[in-house]
């Protein structure tokens, strides 16, 4: 019981700053990103050809997954996603689906459909608490995820590319009005939002395999934690990331694996229909 | 306002007309037939989607689930029990329009990108228990229609023709529903839910009442689909028929590009897909595997940022359209 609470606090530490990226982008811009996911695969993808050509550790890799991620994200907001983002809902949704498929696809294209690991070192190691075990990737990835949420704390509230993105979020109107260029701000939200993403999938490649479909795996996982900390709030999905985490870890002990899902579905269903607005106020 | 042989009406009628001579130019048991009965069905498929996604501006993203449903319960019907198809088509409708009913009462006060949210995770709770219920559903293998040769009372047919023939009644039947639907008094009560939920409501309308109704009607339709895809292809599996690219966004894709909230959308729009689709599959498929599905999300992009109002657009533009009901399509 208490070992599946500690692992579900690992797994989802990393969960929440996977998601932030989502509830940045949809904070800042007000568009629902069905295609976050396939940055995170993206990421993944380069933390694999880091480890594999440059013989990078993933948890080193992930700051390359991060830069190219960026790039790849601020060139999509400039070119597609800022041409939608006054049109209707339905519009926005079906440019990051279409988005979402072409850059499955691209991948499926580019590196084919194999299954690709890496192998480190600390793999199958672990540290013993008592009665409790900590697996080595698991603990190093939950370390690397808190530095990062840290480090975007810290952007957002010390940075005047932070105070830019808070207030484009709160006011674009007002923004534009004190000198901030909104364009500028959605671009940079954007590709930061798809970067932090990518980082997860990087620093979790030691334990998960990495394919052109390994997107759909989170999908739904990221909107539920999105979801349960409220939409936009980025606080709010590093504290729903851990929640989704334990929830995960725990139905692991009562359901079958594949019905494991599908708690994360029914919660996501539910909390969708009570609370829209998340289970966390402000933030 | 309604003409009775406005052009647009006539070029509907031309469409059908078309439609139902096609099967004799065409070799009944070749591929050609198979594309354009398939055309067809995705038209009745987006149809059916058109009347919550358009009338009501509700974007589902999670029709899949009433197809899968429709064609795991006539198959399982057939399979477990015997019951013809046809009845298991109207049972499907049934239970469809039930797991509508269900889903509305989370869903029904949701909008844009929360109701598609929710819809995209009730089609992947249907895959999931899907696959993972192996001794009722066969589980990810999928379940197999045996081949029967020719037997009309099991929904079971030797030549494609007969499908087509099946399938294009559908497809007049579904836009029958639609086109009531739309210039009855539902119609105006949906778009004036669409235009401003609020003032609808304080205008008199039971906001529920009316989307619960369209989603069961467009459910059930999309259920009878489902059931007739499967006797049609012989073969599904929980990952190809609850599919989010495959199903879901295709339906809502076919009428977006077309021409969301109208009549003639998802006719033209699956005229214009379907057959693309198949070229690029067929051209490009021996390239590298997801070129043709890349393709598939291109157009959808382009389709979005060039003419979101979809191919529609263009004919309602064109001087001998625009006499007629600017009104009745609204959007």
């Amino acid at each position: 019981m208490i070992q599946a609470l500690v692992d579900g606090i690992l797994l989802g530490g990393v969960y929440g700053v996977i998601s932030t990226g989502l509830s940045l982008v949809f904070g800042v811009l007000g568009v629902v990103n069905f295609a976050h996911a396939e940055f995170l695969m993206l990421g993944m993808y380069v933390a694999w050809f880091a480890w594999r050509y440059l013989g990078l550790d993933p948890l080193l890799g992930s700051a390359l997954s991060f830069v190219i991620v960026f790039a790849i994200g601020y060139l999509v907001q400039r070119t597609l996603v800022q041409r939608v983002l006054k049109a209707p809902p339905a519009a926005q949704v079906f440019l990051t689906v279409g988005l979402m498929i072409v850059i499955e696809n691209a991948a499926l294209m580019a590196f084919g459909s194999d299954y690709r690991s890496v192998s480190v070192p600390y793999q199958v190691e672990g540290y013993r608490l008592g009665d409790i075990f900590v697996g080595a990737p698991y603990l190093f990835a939950f370390v690397a995820a808190v530095v990062l949420a840290g480090a975007l704390w810290l952007f957002l509230e010390r940075s005047w590319s932070g105070r830019a993105i808070r207030a484009v979020a709160q006011d674009p109107m007002a923004a534009t009005l004190v000198g901030v260029d909104t364009r500028r701000t959605y671009a940079l939200a954007f590709g930061l939002g798809v970067a932090l993403t990518a980082f997860g999938g990087a620093v979790i490649l030691p334990y998960i395999t990495v394919s052109p479909t390994v997107g759909g795996q989170f999908v739904v996982l990221m909107f539920t934690v999105v979801v349960l900390g409220g939409l936009g709030s980025v606080a709010g999905a590093l504290a729903g990331g851990i929640m989704v985490g334990i929830v995960q870890s725990l139905s692991a002990l009562v359901f079958p694996i594949q019905l494991q899902n599908l708690c994360l579905f029914v919660i996501f269903i539910a909390v969708l229909a009570l609370r829209p607005q998340g289970l966390i106020k402000g933030a | 306002m309604r003409n009775l042989f406005s052009p647009s009406r006539a070029a509907l009628l031309l469409f059908f007309l078309a439609a139902a001579l096609l099967p004799l130019a065409l070799d009944p048991r070749g591929h050609l037939i198979r594309v354009a009965a398939m055309v067809l069905l995705f038209a009745a498929m987006a149809q059916s989607w058109n009347i919550v996604g358009g009338l009501a501006n509700q974007i589902s993203l999670g029709h899949a689930a009433f197809f899968g449903l429709g064609a795991y319960t006539s198959t399982l019907l057939f399979l477990k029990l015997g019951v013809t198809p046809w009845i298991g088509m109207g049972v499907g409708a049934v239970v469809a329009g039930g797991a509508a009913a269900l889903l509305s009462i989370p869903t029904f006060r949701l909008k844009g990108h929360y109701f598609a949210l929710a819809t995209l995770a009730f089609a992947e709770v249907m895959r999931v228990i899907a696959n993972s219920l192996g001794d009722v559903t066969g589980g990810p293998v999928g379940l197999s229609i045996p081949f029967m040769g020719s037997q009309p009372a099991l929904f079971a047919f030797r030549s494609v023709a007969s499908y087509y023939w099946i399938i294009l009644g559908l497809l007049v039947a579904v836009c029958a529903v639609f086109h009531l639907l739309a210039s009855g008094a539902i119609g105006y009560r949906l778009r004036a839910v669409r235009e401003n939920e609020a003032a609808a409501e304080v205008a008199g309308v039971d906001t529920f009442r009316v989307k619960l109704t369209a989603s069961v009607i467009s459910a059930a339709l999309t259920a009878v689909c489902g059931t007739v895809f499967a006797q049609f292809t012989f073969f599904f599996d929980p990952d190809s028929i609850f599919s989010l690219s495959g199903i879901s966004v295709r339906m809502a894709m076919i009428a977006i590009v077309g021409g969301l909230g109208t009549l003639g959308g998802p006719l033209v729009g699956a005229l214009f897909l379907i057959p693309l689709e198949e070229v690029a599959n067929a051209v490009l498929s021996s390239q590298a595997a997801g070129l043709s599905q890349f393709a598939f999300g291109v157009i959808l992009i382009g389709a979005i940022l060039i003419q979101p109002r979809g191919l529609m657009a263009y004919w309602l533009r064109t001087p001998w359209a625009k006499t007629r009901r600017a009104a009745a399509t609204g959007a």
